[in-house]
C-alpha cells in the first residue's frame, strides 16, 4: 500500500470537508475533532510508512519516501495534532472555527508533501501550501490590531521568501536542464566554478533561511509570533520552521556535498552556515535576554536554538569534501536531526504552556508568569520542564542533542564553534532560569486558580513524557535520526 | 560487574515521586516513607563503605564496578561506568547519612509546602549518589548538573527571607562553573586515544594517557568548576548567601555533601586525569587553599550572626581539602591527600551538625543573631550541649576525629616545606572565634524578657547522632585511611612522584 499518498488522502479531505461545517454555520468542536482523527490517522501511515519504506510510484520522481521525509513528516504532523487538540476549547466556540482547521489541515498537507519532495517544483508547490494558509492563521484574531500586523508582516516577507526560492529554482534549472533535486546536485558537482551555481545555493539558504529564522532572516520571526495566536506561533516555531530545515537539507545540504567554489576559498558552503550559525545563536540569545515579553522571548530563544541546529550542517557539509570527517559530519547531521525533534516538543510545550496562561489571564508579559506556580501548577511545571530542556540542562532531552552537536565540531577546524555553542548555552540559563524564579519563587498578585482543563493537562502530560523520556533513554531518538540521516 | 551501585542511585531517584505522591495524601506517613527510602539507601551505603573497606582496590582500580552501554553511536559513547574506591565510598556514607538526619530534622522546621520538598531532597541524594559513585565523565556531568536543579528550587522556594537573591547567585555561579568545567571534558575526551569519556582510560595501563602539554587547560577548566563548588576563595562569594538563606536541613547538606564534590573533582578529576599540569600548578592551589582557610576563619570571627559564622567554617574546613591534596601532589607524602578525604568526611558531620543547631535556634528563637541570643545554657541548655559539642568537633578538639584529620593535613602540608606550619593558626583561630561565641551566645545570663522553648527530647537525640562518627573514627581511624592510602598512592604515582 501507498502509506503517504494515503496520508495525503486523509490531510486533503479533511481540507477540503471540514469548509462545510462553515457553509451551515455549525459551531462546535465537531471539524476539529475530524481534524484531530484525519492526522492521527496520516501519522500512523506516515510511521507505517517509516518503518517500512514504501515507493511512491504514481508520482514519478516527484517524491520519495525515505527515512528523513518520515522524521520531518512525524514531527510536524505531530505538532499540528498537538495544536488542533490544543484549540478545541478555544476555536470551537468561534464562528469561523471550521476555517481554522481547514487552513491548518492545508499546511499540515503542504508540510507532508514538502518532507518527501525529490523534485524542485513539488518543493515549491508544497512550500506554498504549507505557507499561504498560515498567512491567514497568523492574522486570524482578525480584532486585535497585533495579529494583522504579524500577519502582514509575515505575508510579505514569506512571499519574498517564495520569490527567492523560485529564482533559485529557475537558475537551477538553467544550470541542470531538470528540476529533480538529484539531477541539480549532479549538475552543480559539475559546474562547481560556475558563479551562478554558488548563486543559486546562496539565494536557496536566503530563501529556506526565512523559514528556518536564522539571522539575519529572522526579523519577522519575534513579531509574528508575538501577534498570532499563540497556537499558530507554536506552528511556527515547531512545525513549519522545521519544515525549512527539511528543504535545506534535500538541497543545499546535499549540494554542498559535492560543491565547493574553489579549492582553498574561505567562501565555502560549511564557512558560511558556521557563520550564520554563530550569528543565529549569538543573537537570538542576547536579544532573548532582554525581552519583557513571554512570546517573543520564546521567538528568540527559538531564534537561537536554529543556530545550534546549523551546527550539524556546517559540519556535514565539511565532512563532504573532507573524507576524514565522515564520521563527524554523521554525528553533526544526527545531532541536528534530534535536535530539531527536540525542539519541536521543547517549544510545543513551552508556547503551549504559555497559551494557557495567555488564554486565561489575556496577557503574556514576565509580569504575568510570577508566581505561576501557585495558580496553575500544572503548566509551571511544564513550561519549567520545557525551559529547562531548552538551556540544556541533562537530563532532559535537549541536553543530548546539544552534546552531539558540539561534539561533532569539537574534533577539526570548527572547535570554535563548539566554545561559542557551549558558552551560549550556559548564558541562556540565565534567562530560562529568571521565568522558572518568577514561576516557582515570587508571588502572586491575586491567588485565584487559573482553571487548567483536562485537554491542556492531557497534552502537557504527553509533552513532558516526551522530554523527560528521551532524555533518560536518548538512544531511541539517536537512532531513529541517524536512520534519517541522507 | 555488578548493578549494585546504580541502585544507590536509582533508589532516592526512583523514590523522589513516590514520596511526593504519599506526601501528598499524609504528611505523617509520607515523611516516614521518606526517611525509610533513605534508610536504605543508608543500609546500601554503609555496605559500600564496608565493602570498599574489607576489600580496598588497588590503586587505580575500583570496587563494585557496574558498566552498562546508554549512548551509543559512532565516535561518541556513553557508559553508565559506576565504581567507588576510598575517595568515593566515605563521601557516599556522608551523603547518606546526612540525608537521613537532613530529613529527621526537617520534620519540624519544614512546615509549608512538604510534598515537593522531601521529593526534592530525595532527587538531590539520588544526583549526588551519581556525582561519587559515576565513572564516566559524560555521566558525571549529567548527576552534577542535576544536582543544581533540586538545591536551586531547596533555597529559592523555602529558604528565608532573601532567599530569591541567594538561589540565584548560587545558580549561576555553579552554572557557569560547570559550563567551564564542561569544556573540560570536552577538551579531554579529544585528547585521549580512542576518544573517551570513562575516566578509567585516562590512565589505563599507570601512565596519563593525555599529552603532558595538552594538559593545562582541561585542568584549569575543571578546577575552576571545582573550586565554585567547594568553594575555594575567590569563587566563595555565593556562599554566604546561599548558606545562610537556605533552610537549615538544606544547608546542612549544601554545607556537608555539596562542597564535597568540589573536593572530590579535584582530587578525582583534576589531579587524576591531568596529573602533570596539576603537579605543575600544585603550588597556585596550595596557596589559594591556605589563603581559602585563613580567609574563612578570618571573616567568620567578624560574623555577628550564627549561620554566617557556620557558612565561613565551613568554607575554612574546606580549605584544608584544597591545601592537602595539592600538598600531597606537591611533596609525594600520602599524609596530605589522605587528611583531605579523611576532612571532607568529618567535615560534613560537623558542619551539618553546625548548621541544624542554627536552624533550631532560628526556629524556637526566632533569630540567629548572636547579639539578641543570651543565655542559652539556661533557656535552651539542650540546644546549648549540643552548640558547645559541635563547636568542640569544629574547632577541631581531640575527642572527635576533626582533630586528626587537620592534624594529619597540616602534618602533609608540612612535608612540602615547614612554612607551612603556619595553617597550625588556623585552627587556633576557629577555637577562638567559636569559643567566643559559645561565652556570648551560651554562657551569658539570659535577659529577662528572653523567653523560648528548647528543642523536643528526640531532636536533640537526633542531633548527638552526628557526633557519633566523629568519635567512632578517632578511635578507628583506619575505617578511612587504609581505604584512602592507595587513593593518595595512585595520585603520587600519576603526577610522577616517587
Amino acid at each position: 500500500m501507498d502509506y503517504v499518498l494515503l496520508a495525503a488522502v486523509a490531510l486533503g479531505a479533511a481540507a477540503l470537508g471540514i469548509p462545510f461545517f462553515q457553509l451551515y454555520r455549525a459551531r462546535g468542536p465537531l471539524p476539529g475533532y475530524l481534524l484531530a482523527v484525519a492526522l492521527v490517522a496520516a501519522i500512523i501511515l506516515v510511521a507505517l510508512n517509516t518503518l517500512s519504506p514504501q515507493p511512491v510510484p504514481e508520482f514519478g520522481t516527484l517524491l520519495t519516501s525515505d527515512a528523513l521525509g518520515g522524521l520531518f513528516a512525524l514531527v510536524t504532523l505531530s505538532v499540528t495534532l498537538a495544536i488542533t487538540v490544543f484549540s478545541l476549547p478555544t476555536i470551537s466556540s468561534r464562528a469561523n472555527g471550521p476555517l481554522y482547521y481547514s487552513l491548518l489541515a492545508f499546511s499540515a498537507l503542504g508540510m507532508l508533501f514538502l518532507s518527501y519532495a525529490a523534485d524542485l517544483l513539488i518543493l515549491f508547490v508544497a512550500w506554498e501550501l504549507m505557507s499561504l494558509p498560515t498567512y491567514a492563521l497568523a492574522g486570524f484574531d482578525k480584532s486585535r490590531q497585533e495579529s494583522n500586523e504579524a500577519s502582514a508582516k509575515y505575508a510579505i516577507l514569506g512571499a519574498l521568501s517564495s520569490a527567492i526560492i523560485l529564482y533559485a529554482i529557475s537558475l537551477s534549472y538553467g544550470l541542470a536542464g531538470s528540476t529533480q533535486i538529484s539531477t541539480v546536485v549532479k549538475a552543480f558537482a559539475a559546474q562547481s566554478t560556475d558563479p551562478l551555481s554558488m548563486i543559486a545555493i546562496l539565494l536557496f539558504i536566503v530563501g529556506f533561511g526565512f523559514k528556518m529564522s536564522i539571522v539575519p532572516f529572522h526579523m519577522w520571526v519575534p513579531d509574528a509570533y508575538e501577534g498570532a495566536p499563540i497556537t499558530i506561533s507554536t506552528l511556527f516555531a515547531a512545525a513549519t520552521k522545521k519544515a525549512g530545515f527539511v528543504a535545506a537539507i534535500r538541497v543545499v545540504l546535499i549540494a554542498s556535498t559535492v560543491y565547493t567554489v574553489t579549492q582553498g576559498s574561505v567562501f565555502t558552503i560549511p564557512n558560511i552556515f558556521a557563520v550564520l550559525a554563530l550569528l543565529t545563536m549569538t543573537l537570538g540569545n542576547l536579544a532573548a535576554l532582554t525581552q519583557k515579553s513571554m512570546t517573543r522571548l520564546l521567538a528568540y530563544s527559538s531564534i537561537a536554538q536554529a543556530g545550534y541546529i546549523l551546527i550539524g550542517f556546517v559540519i556535514f557539509s565539511y565532512a563532504q569534501s573532507n573524507p576524514a570527517y565522515a564520521v563527524d559530519g554523521t554525528l553533526g547531521l544526527t545531532g541536528a536531526l534530534f535536535h530539531i525533534i527536540n525542539h519541536s516538543v521543547m517549544v510545543t510545550a513551552a508556547f503551549l504552556s504559555v497559551g494557557l496562561v495567555l488564554v486565561a489571564l489575556k496577557r503574556a508579559d514576565l509580569g504575568a508568569f510570577e508566581g505561576l506556580a501557585k495558580r496553575a501548577p500544572i503548566a509551571s511545571f511544564t513550561l519549567s520542564v520545557s525551559l529547562l530542556a531548552l538551556a540544556g540542562v541533562p537530563p532532559l532531552n535537549g541536553f543530548w542533542s546539544k552534546l552531539l552537536l558540539i561534539l561533532s565540531v569539537v574534533n577539526g577546524p570548527y572547535a570554535w564553534l563548539a566554545v561559542a555553542a557551549v558558552l551560549n548555552s550556559a548564558f541562556s540559563v540565565a534567562y530560562y532560569i529568571w521565568i522558572i524564579k518568577r514561576m516557582y519563587m515570587d508571588e502572586p498578585e491575586n491567588r485565584e486558580r487559573i482553571n487548567e482543563p483536562l485537554t491542556y493537562i492531557l497534552i502537557f502530560a504527553v509533552l513532558t513524557a516526551l522530554i523527560i523520556g528521551l532524555g533518560l533513554f536518548p538512544q531511541i531518538g539517536i537512532n531513529f535520526a541517524q536512520s534519517a540521516v541522507p | 560487574m555488578t548493578p549494585f551501585l546504580s541502585l544507590l542511585v536509582l533508589i532516592p531517584l526512583a523514590g523522589s515521586p513516590l514520596s511526593y505522591l504519599l506526601l501528598k495524601r499524609d504528611r505523617a506517613s509520607g515523611i516516614a516513607a521518606t526517611l525509610a527510602i533513605a534508610l536504605v539507601t543508608l543500609g546500601l551505603a554503609v555496605y559500600t563503605f564496608w565493602n570498599v573497606y574489607a576489600n580496598v582496590p588497588e590503586m587505580g582500580q575500583y570496587a563494585l564496578v557496574g558498566s552498562y552501554q546508554w549512548v551509543g553511536t559512532p565516535n561518541f559513547t556513553v557508559n553508565l561506568l559506576f565504581g567507588v574506591d576510598g575517595l568515593s565510598s566515605p563521601l557516599v556514607l556522608a551523603t547518606a547519612a546526612l540525608t537521613v538526619f537532613a530529613i529527621i530534622g526537617s520534620r519540624r522546621l519544614i512546615t509549608q509546602g512538604s510534598p515537593p520538598y522531601f521529593a526534592l531532597l530525595l532527587l538531590f541524594e539520588g544526583a549526588i549518589m551519581g556525582v561519587f559513585t559515576s565513572l564516566n565523565l559524560v555521566v558525571f556531568y549529567v548527576f552534577w548538573e542535576l544536582v543544581m536543579i533540586p538545591m536551586f528550587f531547596l533555597i529559592g522556594v523555602w529558604g528565608g527571607d532573601r532567599r530569591r537573591y541567594a538561589a540565584m547567585k548560587f545558580m549561576i555561579f555553579i552554572f557557569v562553573g560547570s559550563t567551564i568545567m564542561l569544556l573540560a571534558f570536552l577538551a579531554a575526551y579529544l585528547d585521549v586515544s580512542p576518544f573517551s569519556f570513562d575516566i578509567t582510560s585516562f590512565a589505563s595501563n599507570g601512565v596519563p594517557a593525555i599529552p603532558d602539554g595538552l594538559q593545562y587547560f582541561p585542568f584549569f577548566a575543571s578546577i575552576i568548576g571545582f573550586a565554585v563548588k567547594l568553594p575555594m576563595v575567590p569563587f566563595h562569594s555565593w556562599l554566604p548567601d546561599a548558606y545562610t538563606q537556605a533552610p537549615a536541613p538544606v544547608a546542612v547538606l549544601l554545607a556537608g555533601v555539596q562542597s564535597a564534590m568540589g573536593g572530590y573533582g579535584i582530587i578525582r578529576i583534576s589531579i587524576g586525569l591531568f596529573p602533570y599540569a596539576a603537579h605543575e600548578w600544585a603550588w597556585l592551589f596550595l596557596v589559594l587553599g591556605i589563603v581559602t582557610m585563613f580567609y574563612g576563619a578570618v571573616v567568620a570571627l567578624l560574623a555577628k550572626e550564627l549561620k554566617r559564622m557556620f557558612a565561613y567554617t565551613s568554607l575554612n574546613h574546606m580549605g584544608f581539602v584544597m591545601f592537602g591534596a595539592f600538598a600531597t601532589v606537591i611533596s609525594a607524602n600520602a599524609l596530605g591527600m589522605e587528611g583531605a578525604i579523611f576532612q571532607m568526611f568529618v567535615h560534613a558531620f560537623t558542619a551539618g551538625m553546625l548548621f541544624m543547631i542554627a536552624g533550631y535556634i532560628q526556629h524556637q528563637a526566632g533569630t540567629t543573631e548572636i547579639s539578641k541570643l543570651k543565655g542559652l545554657q539556661n533557656v535552651m541548655p539542650r540546644t546549648a550541649g549540643l552548640l558547645v559539642a559541635a563547636s568542640a568537633a569544629a574547632m577541631a578538639l581531640p575527642p572527635f576525629a576533626s582533630f586528626l584529620a587537620e592534624l594529619t593535613v597540616i602534618a602533609g602540608g608540612i612535608a612540602v616545606t615547614p612554612y607551612t606550619a603556619v595553617t597550625v593558626l588556623v585552627p587556633v583561630l576557629t577555637g577562638g572565634y567559636l569559643l567566643w561565641m559559645i561565652r556570648r551566645v551560651v554562657l551569658t545570663p539570659a535577659p529577662e524578657h528572653f523567653e523560648v522553648r528548647d528543642m523536643p527530647l528526640v531532636d536533640a537525640a537526633a542531633l548527638a547522632m552526628y557526633l557519633v562518627p566523629l568519635i567512632i573514627l578517632l578511635i578507628f581511624s583506619f575505617l578511612i585511611f587504609t581505604p584512602a592510602a592507595p587513593v593518595a598512592q595512585w595520585a603520587i604515582h600519576l603526577t610522577g612522584g616517587a
